[in-house]
C-alpha cells in the first residue's frame, strides 16, 4: 500500500464520523424553524446531529443537487406539491416500505397514513417519498379595533368592500385567494377543489370575484408583511400564514382576530433526498419528526396543526400547551369544526395547473 | 524565394538554422506565458463559458422526454391530423409500451416537461400509468389500445391534448424562445399567440426595460451634482459626504428595501407628512410602494452609488483649471461647463450609466419586495420558473433574451459612444 493510500485512509478513518453524523436539513427558517429545532431536533436522541440549513422553497436547488451528483441536504421540508414532482422525478427516494415498517405508530397503532387519511386527506405520490409535518393555512385575519361596529365574519365579507369598507392584503401568488374567491361566490369550502378540477369556467368565476376588490387590494410577497399591513393599518384585513398571526397573538400580545371559513389548509412534507450522504441517520431522524408526539411539540413553538390525526389528543388533553400556560387549541386550524369550513387544498391539481393560473394571476394582478 | 535562402544560410554556433533555433525559444515563452495565464482561462471557461454554453443548451434542448417516448413520437409524426381526428391505433399502443415498460424516473421527469405544454398532462398520465400497470401485471394486454387508454381516462380522447404533444416530438426545440414572448403553437404548430388571459411576459420584458432606462437616468441626473460635489468640495467635507454615499452602500440590501417600504407606505413616513402640511387630505394618500412607483424609487436609492463612484472618479482628475480657461476666454459659465467640463465626464457617465443599467435590467429582490402588482421585473419569472415549475428550459430561454438585449445594448453603446470610452477610474 503506498503511502499516499495510507495517509488518505487514516485521514478518512478519522474524519468519517464526523462527516457521516451531521445530518442537513433545508427549511424555511424563521420562527418555524426555530420550532422545528426545538419540537424535532432537541428531543432526537442525538440533538447535535441535526443542522438546519434555510432555503426559500421550491425544488430548484435540489434538483441542482441531485443533477451534479453533489448533494448536500440529506432532508428536505417542502410543500406537497413539489413532495409530489420530486418524488416522481426522482430528486426524492421512494421509502415507502421504509416509512411502514419504521415509522412510528399512533396510541391505537395508527400507520402515517392512516393518520393522515384520518385528516381527510388522500393518497398522492408525495407520500412514498416523504412523512407529514404540519398543516398551514392561509387564513383571514384583522385587528378587531378596525371595526368598531359589526365584524366580518365570512369570506363573503372579505370580498365586500362596500358593507366592510377598507383595503385587503392579499399575496402576489395566486393560490389561497382563488380558492377563497370561490367561498365568497357561495361554493361549500370543502367542495372547492372538486368544484376546480371538475367545471369548467370555475377558474373565471373566481377571477370574476376577485374584479371586486381588485382596486381595493394591496399585495404582499412575504410571509411578515401581512401583520406589518394590518398593524399600521395600511389595510383593515389581509390573508396570512395561520403561524404568523398565532406568534403575533401569543408573542407580541396582538389581539387579531380569524376568520376561519374559507382558510386553506395546506400540507408541509419532509422528505429524503436521492443520494443523501447520512441516509440511514436521515431516515432515522424522519421517523422521529414525524411521530405524533413530535408534532403535537411542535404546536407548542408555532400554531400549525400536527398532520398525524393521532397528535391532536395530546394536545388537548395536556392543555395548557402553549408557552406560558395559554391554550393552543384556539390557535390551531385543523380542529373538527373549523375542518367543516376549510379548504383542503389539492396538490395534484396544483402541480397540473399551478403553472398555467400563475401567469394568469399575474396578468390579472398588473392591469 | 530570397527569404528562403537567407534563412538555409544563417546557422547558429551549434549548426542549426537560426529560425528554428528562435522559433523554438519562443515556442517555449509562449507556453510559458500561455501556463501562466491558464489558471485564469480555466477559471472562465469554468465558472462563465461553460454555465452560459448550458443555459444556451438548455434553453431548445428537449432530448429527455423524446429518450423516454421514442416510438410514440414517430408514430406521432405519421398522424395525418386533417383525415382523422384521433391519432392512430399505433400511436396510442407505442405510448402504453413506453407507459408500461418505462423507467419510473424518467417518466416522471418528463411528466413534468409534458405540463408545460399543456396542464393536466401531470395528472392524465399518472392516473393513465396505474390502470396500465394493473393491466400488464395481470397479463390483461388490450386488444385495442385507443379503447383501453380512452376508457382509463376520457381526457384521452381530448384531440387538444394530442396537440399538445406536437411541441415536443423533436430533440431541439424553439417553444421556450416562444413561451418566452408570450406565443405559442397551434395545432398545426404555427406559431401563435397565447391566451389572452396568460399574456404576460411581453409587457414585463417591457417593463423591466423602462425601468431599467428609468433608472439609470434617475440615477444620472441626482448622481451628477452629487459626484461634481465630492470631486471639487474640500477634502474634510468631501470625506464626510463620501461616508453619506458609501454607509447606504454597505447596509444590506433587504434593511434598505424595508426602509423603503416603512418610508413610502400609506401610513409611511412621506404619507403621513404630506397630509401634516395639508399637501394631502387624510383619504387622498398616494400609494407609493408595492407598485411600479415604489420600484423604482427604491431601484433608484440602491443604485445610486454605482453611478456616483465611477462619475466622481473621472471628475477628481478633470483639471479645475479647465473651466477657468474656458471662462477666462469668454465664455459664461453654463457655455464652459456645457463644451469643455460635461464632455470630460462622458466617460464616467457612461460607465455608471452601463453598470447601473446592466444591474437594474437583471434586479430581482427589491423589485420582489416593493413591486406588489405590476412592479416585478423578469428576474421574478426566471426565479419563479427555476424554483417552482423547474421550467428549466423557458427560464434558460428568458436568461438568453435578457443576454441578448443586454449585447444590442453593448453594441448600440459601442457605436454610439465607443467602448474605449469607458472609465472606471
Amino acid at each position: 500500500m503506498s503511502k499516499f493510500l495510507k495517509a488518505f485512509l487514516f485521514v478518512s478513518l478519522v474524519f468519517a464520523p464526523f462527516a457521516a453524523s451531521a445530518v442537513t436539513v433545508a427549511s424555511w427558517g424563521g420562527a418555524y424553524t426555530e420550532s422545528q429545532q426545538k419540537a424535532y431536533a432537541d428531543t432526537y436522541s442525538d440533538p447535535g446531529s441535526i443542522v438546519f440549513e434555510n432555503y426559500n422553497g421550491g425544488l430548484g436547488e435540489v434538483r441542482a443537487q441531485v443533477e451534479s451528483g453533489n448533494v448536500t441536504w440529506d432532508l428536505v421540508d417542502v410543500l406537497p406539491s413539489d413532495a409530489i414532482t420530486g418524488c416522481d422525478e426522482g430528486l426524492f427516494e421512494d421509502i415507502s416500505s421504509e416509512i411502514a415498517s419504521m415509522g412510528v405508530p399512533g396510541p391505537d397503532g395508527e400507520s402515517i397514513a392512516e393518520d393522515m387519511e384520518a385528516n381527510g386527506l388522500n393518497y398522492h405520490s408525495g407520500w412514498d417519498c416523504c412523512v407529514p409535518q404540519i398543516f398551514w393555512t392561509y387564513v383571514v385575519f384583522y385587528d378587531p379595533d378596525a371595526f368598531p361596529g359589526e365584524k366580518p365574519d365570512s369570506m363573503a365579507d372579505f370580498f365586500d368592500v362596500e358593507k366592510f369598507p377598507g383595503k385587503r392584503g392579499i399575496h402576489t401568488w395566486a393560490d389561497g385567494i382563488i380558492q377563497k374567491a370561490l367561498v365568497a361566490d357561495g361554493v361549500e369550502p370543502n367542495a372547492v377543489p372538486t368544484v376546480f378540477a371538475n367545471q369548467t369556467g370555475a377558474i373565471d368565476r373566481a377571477f370574476e370575484v376577485m374584479d371586486k376588490i381588485k382596486d381595493h387590494v394591496v399585495f404582499w410577497s412575504a410571509g411578515s408583511q401581512p401583520l406589518e399591513l394590518v398593524k399600521s393599518g395600511e389595510v383593515v384585513m389581509a390573508v396570512a400564514y395561520n403561524g404568523r398571526v398565532g406568534a403575533a397573538n401569543l408573542a407580541e400580545g396582538e389581539n387579531f382576530e380569524y376568520i376561519w371559513e374559507g382558510q386553506v389548509l395546506d400540507q408541509e412534507y419532509l422528505c429524503l433526498t436521492t443520494g443523501s450522504p447520512n441516509r440511514e441517520a436521515a431516515l432515522d431522524f424522519m421517523m422521529h419528526a414525524s411521530s405524533p408526539e413530535s408534532q403535537a411539540e411542535q404546536a407548542k413553538y408555532i400554531t400549525y396543526g400536527p398532520m398525524r390525526a393521532s397528535g391532536i389528543p395530546i394536545i388537548e388533553a395536556n392543555e395548557p400547551w402553549g408557552p406560558g400556560g395559554v391554550d393552543i387549541m384556539p390557535h390551531m386550524p385543523n380542529t373538527p369544526e373549523r375542518l367543516k369550513v376549510s379548504i383542503v387544498n389539492d396538490p395534484q391539481w396544483w402541480s397540473d395547473n399551478g403553472a398555467e393560473i400563475s401567469e394568469r394571476y399575474s396578468a390579472w394582478m398588473g392591469n | 524565394m530570397e527569404d528562403c535562402i537567407s534563412t538555409s544560410a544563417l546557422l547558429t554556433t551549434d549548426g542549426v538554422p537560426l529560425k528554428q533555433s528562435l522559433k523554438k525559444a519562443e515556442r517555449k515563452n509562449k507556453l510559458r506565458a500561455f501556463l501562466l495565464v491558464f489558471p485564469l482561462l480555466l477559471f472562465i471557461i469554468v465558472t462563465f463559458v461553460m454555465p452560459i454554453g448550458d443555459m444556451l443548451f438548455r434553453s431548445v434542448d428537449d432530448s429527455q422526454i423524446n429518450g423516454v417516448f421514442p416510438n410514440t413520437f414517430n408514430e406521432y409524426k405519421k398522424w395525418d391530423k386533417e383525415k382523422d381526428v384521433l391519432p392512430p391505433e399505433e400511436v396510442y399502443k407505442a405510448l402504453f409500451e413506453e407507459l408500461a415498460y418505462g423507467e419510473k424516473i424518467q417518466i416522471g421527469r418528463a411528466l413534468t416537461r409534458m405540463n408545460y405544454s399543456k396542464s393536466g398532462w401531470k395528472s392524465l398520465i399518472k392516473t393513465t400509468s396505474r390502470q396500465i400497470k394493473k393491466a400488464v401485471k395481470k397479463d390483461e394486454l388490450p386488444n385495442n389500445y385507443k379503447e383501453f387508454l380512452i376508457s382509463a381516462n376520457e381526457k384521452w380522447a381530448d384531440p387538444t391534448f394530442w396537440y399538445a404533444m406536437g411541441q415536443m416530438v423533436n430533440n431541439t426545440t424553439p417553444i421556450y424562445y416562444w413561451n418566452a414572448l408570450d406565443r405559442t403553437y397551434d395545432q398545426d404548430q404555427n406559431v401563435v399567440m397565447q391566451d389572452e388571459k396568460r399574456r404576460i411576459y411581453i409587457k414585463t420584458w417591457i417593463k423591466t426595460l423602462k425601468i431599467s432606462v428609468y433608472v439609470t437616468i434617475f440615477c444620472l441626473i441626482l448622481g451628477f451634482p452629487v459626484a461634481h460635489l465630492l470631486a471639487n468640495l474640500p477634502l474634510r467635507y468631501s470625506n464626510l459626504l463620501m461616508i453619506f454615499v458609501l454607509l447606504p452602500f454597505w447596509t444590506s440590501l433587504l434593511v434598505r428595501t424595508t426602509a423603503w417600504i416603512v418610508m413610502l407606505q400609506q401610513n409611511g413616513v412621506i404619507n403621513g407628512i404630506l397630509v401634516w402640511l395639508g399637501i394631502l387630505s387624510d383619504d387622498g394618500r398616494l400609494q407609493l410602494v408595492y407598485n411600479e412607483t415604489g420600484t423604482l424609487i427604491a431601484m433608484t436609492q440602491i443604485l445610486l452609488p454605482f453611478m456616483i463612484l465611477p462619475l466622481y472618479s473621472v471628475m477628481r482628475v478633470i483639471p479645475k483649471s479647465h473651466m477657468r480657461a474656458a471662462q477666462n476666454l469668454g465664455a459664461k459659465p453654463a457655455t464652459a461647463f456645457w463644451r469643455v467640463y460635461l464632455p470630460q465626464t462622458i466617460p464616467g457617465m457612461s460607465a455608471g450609466g452601463l453598470l447601473v443599467f446592466v444591474l437594474a435590467i437583471g434586479y430581482f429582490i427589491t423589485p420582489e419586495l416593493v413591486g406588489g402588482k405590476d412592479g416585478k421585473l423578469i428576474g421574478h419569472w426566471i426565479a419563479y420558473h427555476l424554483k417552482t415549475t423547474l421550467n428549466w428550459g423557458l427560464c434558460a430561454a428568458l436568461g438568453a433574451i435578457l443576454l441578448g438585449v443586454m449585447l444590442i445594448f453593448y453594441w448600440l453603446y459601442n457605436k454610439i459612444v465607443g467602448i474605449d470610452n469607458i472609465k472606471l477610474g
